[in-house]
Order: structure tokens, then C-alpha cells, then sequence
């Protein structure tokens, strides 16, 4: 066992004690003890244990406040609970409050010995996890860094200057030569869109944007969303229609990436939308959520499509799947479901499509 | 009389792409590969249009000159083109800002790489409206 694999046993009876501390002799763990929750606490703080049994009948301080108070200063610490009276309620009720595990009085050194190890297993996993995401956050970082400068700017620079040449030689090309000219332009279109989906998906610090949230009022982010499409709904004669309820209660959240959210839904939907149509914006507020549906009569998604056009770099072969401008339904999906909220969405093709933004209130 | 335009961008390929284009357009087109010279070009001589870079170096250091330029009386009312490798990419540097941060009053967005004819619409209208509100304050 790592030797640096702290115990702390909070109990106020001298032989629980006394009989955990003997079982556990010679077996490389450091073990500390109090017997009353306040000094319990005291020593988490000093100690740094990566197991606390506490016993749950203490005068004093009770378990479950000792218990709630350990969770509030560490949640990754594991808890076990000791129960005089081997009640499975008390146990669950625990549970509830975050322990990890319940130790029934009287117990056999081998119950106590089992439940050490169950309880350090569970610590191992959850120190791991931690660092796995660490580790996974400094990857994603590196990989978005890596395809930004080493893919996406030499390519950019490549197509900037075959747009210069184009430029300048159009006059003295024939209709032939320029046809090439426009083959590659498109082509290394195409590769640049789909770095740029790539750097969509992974630049989105999900993390990040959670730690900022607060309440804001969901026309905030629609208005706002609204206003930036207005003139790109107008060029093509769209009229966007919107029905949004007064009393409306706020939502927990970002109001910059929900606008973003909005922006993407409304460019496909003017996007795929012919002229003259028009695209209902509504909000309405169903039980505990708030729905946001975006509707267009524009070309649709097939079937075959559709349980695919979340997916971070999928290309369909119809109409809508391919996003239109902004952060592409994948990172769409993403930052609504870091807002505890849902996207579904229906269509079928030539009749048009529904989005519809379902979060929490 | 022929427009000036200082382009301050760190990548040298990029950058022959823009000025062949501007070049070939009429303008007088000047060119820095970073932020220190640019300042410097900046402080020294005139130009009716700054073509600006944010991803230059370790990071956004073309935010170091949008700024400087806010802060400054002389420059605060040149007009600036922001060139990006990925618009959302300034959503996710300042998250709480609008996507298009207004570095200045009077910038606006572009993302590489530009099409010839956008590029010069976008520098075209910029400098007529600096134009425009400098005839308005006469």
C-alpha cells in the first residue's frame, strides 16, 4: 500500500478507536484520530486524510454536520460511516449526504480491514480522474494550438495567395485555365471548413464557461443573436417572426455562447431557407424549463441525416447538416448541454426544420 | 491622393497574398511582422488604414496594439481592419464581450483568408466613412 495513505477516524467511543488502530497496525497506513467532530475537522484540514470514518451518534457536532462539512472542504476526500445501530436507514441517509461507505458497529477486523481497502480503491480512482481531466484539458489545449498554426494558417496563407494570383492573371486567362484556378480555390476550401470544424469542436472550454454563469433573462441572448442575423435575413427577403412570452422566468447561465448557440441555429435556418419564407422564433416556458424553437420551411434534413447532424465533423449529403456560420451544431450542442439544457430537432425534407433549445429555470 | 495602409501580421506568406491585392488596387501599402514595429510605424508616420492581425507570436498580442490604439488621441480615429483565422476564436478569448469586440470605434472583421473583392470593399468603405466623420467634425 502508499505509504502515504491517510486515515482519520472520528469517533467519540475510546475502543472503536482503539480497536481500528490496532488492526490497522504494521499495515503502512498513517492514521490519525479525534473523538468529537470539531477537532475531526480540525485535523481534515491539518491532516489532508484520503479516507474519514465518522461515526454518526457523536454528542456534539453530529456525524451528518461533520460529514457535510468534510464534502464542503473536499469533496474528493472519501467518507465512511460508522453506525452504532445498524440501521439501513441512517446509512442511506448518509449515502445521501456523500459517504462513500458504512461501516456497521460491531465489525470484524476483517469487515474493517475489507472496507479500508474498498474506500482507498474509490480515493485511487477519483485522484485519477481528476488528473485524467487535467491531462485531457492540456491535450485538447495543445491539439487546437497545433491544427491552428501548423493546418489551418499555411493553408490559409496557400488560398490567400491563389486569390491574389486570381486576381491579378484573370484577364489573361482562358476559360479553361481559370476553371482550374477555381477547382483548387474550392478544394482548399473545403479542407480549411473542415479544420475549421475540427477547431470548433475542441475549442470550447466547457469548464471555463460554467465557472462564469450567472442569471440572465433569455432575450438577452436572443435579442442579440437576432440582431447580428437581421441583415443577413433581409438580403434574402427572410422575415423572422417571433413570438417571445412576457414574465418569462431567467436562466442560469452565459449569455455570450447561448447567443452564439442561437446565432448558428438562425444562420442554417436563413441559410436553407428560399426567399420570401419566413422563420418562427418562439419561447414558452413548460414546467420547470424554458423552449426556445426555431422554425423554417427551407430544404429540410433527411432522415438518414438527421441523428447525425450533432456529430462533430459529420458531412451530410443533404441539404441542412452542414452548419452555416458561427460555432457548427456540434459545439452548439455542447454549450447547451453545459447549461443542463437539451437540443432536439425535427424535419423532413423539402418541408423545413425545428430546433428546439430546451433549458433549465 | 493615394491611401496608406500599414499591415502589422506575422506571417510573411499571408501577408503577399493582401498586398498584391491592395498593391494592384492603387494603395500604398506598408508592412510590419510585428506588434514592436508596428507600434512604431504607428507613432511615426500617417496612414489612412491599419490592416491588423490578432493571433500573432505566443497569443493575441494584436490585442496589444487594438488597445494601445483606443488609449491613444491621435490614432483612436483611424480606422482599422482586424484580420482573424477564426471569428469565434475572439468569442472564446473574451468570453463576456460581444464576438466583434470593438477594439476601437471604428474597426471591423474580417477572416482569412479575404476574397480580392470583399477585401477592398471593406478597406473602400472604412476609410471613406473615417473620411466622412472627419469632414463632419470640420
Amino acid at each position: 500500500m502508499d505509504s502515504a495513505s491517510r486515515i482519520l477516524i472520528i469517533d467519540d467511543e475510546e475502543v472503536v478507536i482503539d480497536s481500528c488502530t490496532q488492526i490497522l497496525r504494521g499495515s503502512g497506513y498513517q492514521l490519525a484520530t479525534a473523538t468529537d467532530g470539531t477537532s475531526g475537522l480540525k485535523l481534515v484540514q491539518e491532516f489532508n486524510p484520503d479516507l474519514v470514518f465518522v461515526d454518526l451518534k457523536m454528542p456534539g457536532l453530529s456525524g451528518f454536520e461533520v460529514l457535510e462539512k468534510i464534502h464542503e472542504m473536499d469533496a474528493t476526500i472519501v467518507t465512511i460511516v460508522i453506525t452504532g445501530f445498524a440501521t439501513v436507514g441512517s446509512a442511506v441517509d448518509a449515502m445521501k449526504k456523500g459517504a462513500y461507505d458504512f461501516l456497521p458497529k460491531p465489525f470484524t477486523p476483517d469487515e474493517f480491514r475489507m472496507i479500508t481497502r474498498r474506500g482507498f480503491e474509490r480515493r485511487k480512482l477519483v485522484l485519477e480522474t481528476i488528473a485524467l481531466r487535467r491531462e485531457k484539458e492540456l491535450l485538447r489545449e495543445q491539439f487546437a494550438s497545433i491544427v491552428s498554426h501548423e493546418l489551418k494558417a499555411p493553408l490559409g496563407a496557400v488560398q490567400q495567395n491563389l486569390f491574389a494570383l486570381e486576381f491579378e492573371l484573370s484577364p489573361a486567362l482562358n476559360e479553361e485555365q481559370k476553371g482550374k484556378l477555381e477547382r483548387i480555390k474550392v478544394r482548399i476550401d473545403e479542407l480549411l471548413k473542415l479544420i475549421n470544424s475540427w477547431l470548433r469542436v475542441i475549442s470550447v472550454d466547457i469548464n471555463k464557461l460554467k465557472e462564469g454563469f450567472k442569471q440572465i433573462p433569455i432575450t438577452a441572448p436572443l435579442s442579440s443573436a437576432l440582431e447580428s442575423m437581421a441583415p443577413y435575413a433581409a438580403r434574402k427577403n427572410i422575415e423572422i417572426v417571433t413570438t417571445i412570452s412576457d414574465g418569462l422566468r431567467p436562466v442560469t447561465g452565459d449569455s455570450l455562447s447561448l447567443a452564439e448557440v442561437f446565432v448558428n441555429i438562425l444562420s442554417n435556418a436563413i441559410k436553407y431557407s428560399p426567399d420570401n419564407t419566413k422563420v418562427f422564433v418562439k419561447t414558452e416556458e413548460k414546467g420547470n424549463y424554458l423552449l426556445v424553437t426555431i422554425q423554417d420551411s427551407g430544404v429540410g434534413i433527411s432522415k438518414e441525416d438527421l441523428p447525425h447532424i450533432f456529430e462533430g465533423f459529420y458531412r451530410g449529403k443533404s441539404g441542412q447538416a452542414m452548419s452555416g456560420h458561427g460555432i457548427g451544431l456540434a459545439v452548439t450542442r455542447q454549450i447547451v448541454e453545459a447549461h443542463n439544457g437539451s437540443i432536439a430537432v425535427e424535419s423532413e425534407l423539402g418541408k423545413g426544420t425545428t430546433f428546439a433549445v430546451s433549458l433549465p429555470v | 491622393m493615394t491611401k496608406r495602409l500599414l499591415m502589422i501580421d506575422d506571417d510573411p506568406d499571408f501577408v503577399a497574398g493582401i498586398k498584391s491585392i491592395l498593391d494592384a488596387a492603387g494603395f500604398e501599402v506598408e508592412v510590419t511582422y510585428n506588434p514592436k514595429d508596428g507600434l512604431n510605424a504607428l507613432q511615426t508616420k500617417q496612414y489612412d488604414l491599419l490592416l491588423l492581425d490578432i493571433m500573432m507570436g505566443r497569443g493575441a498580442e494584436g490585442i496589444m496594439i487594438a488597445r494601445k490604439l483606443r488609449k491613444d488621441a491621435k490614432l483612436r480615429e483611424m480606422p482599422v481592419l482586424i484580420l482573424t483565422g477564426m471569428r469565434e476564436q475572439i468569442a472564446f478569448l473574451f468570453p463576456g464581450e460581444p464576438v466583434h469586440p470593438r477594439f476601437v470605434d471604428v474597426d471591423e472583421l474580417v477572416e482569412k483568408p479575404v476574397e480580392p473583392k470583399l477585401l477592398l470593399e471593406k478597406v473602400n468603405a472604412l476609410i471613406q466613412a473615417a473620411e466622412a466623420r472627419k469632414a463632419g467634425k470640420k
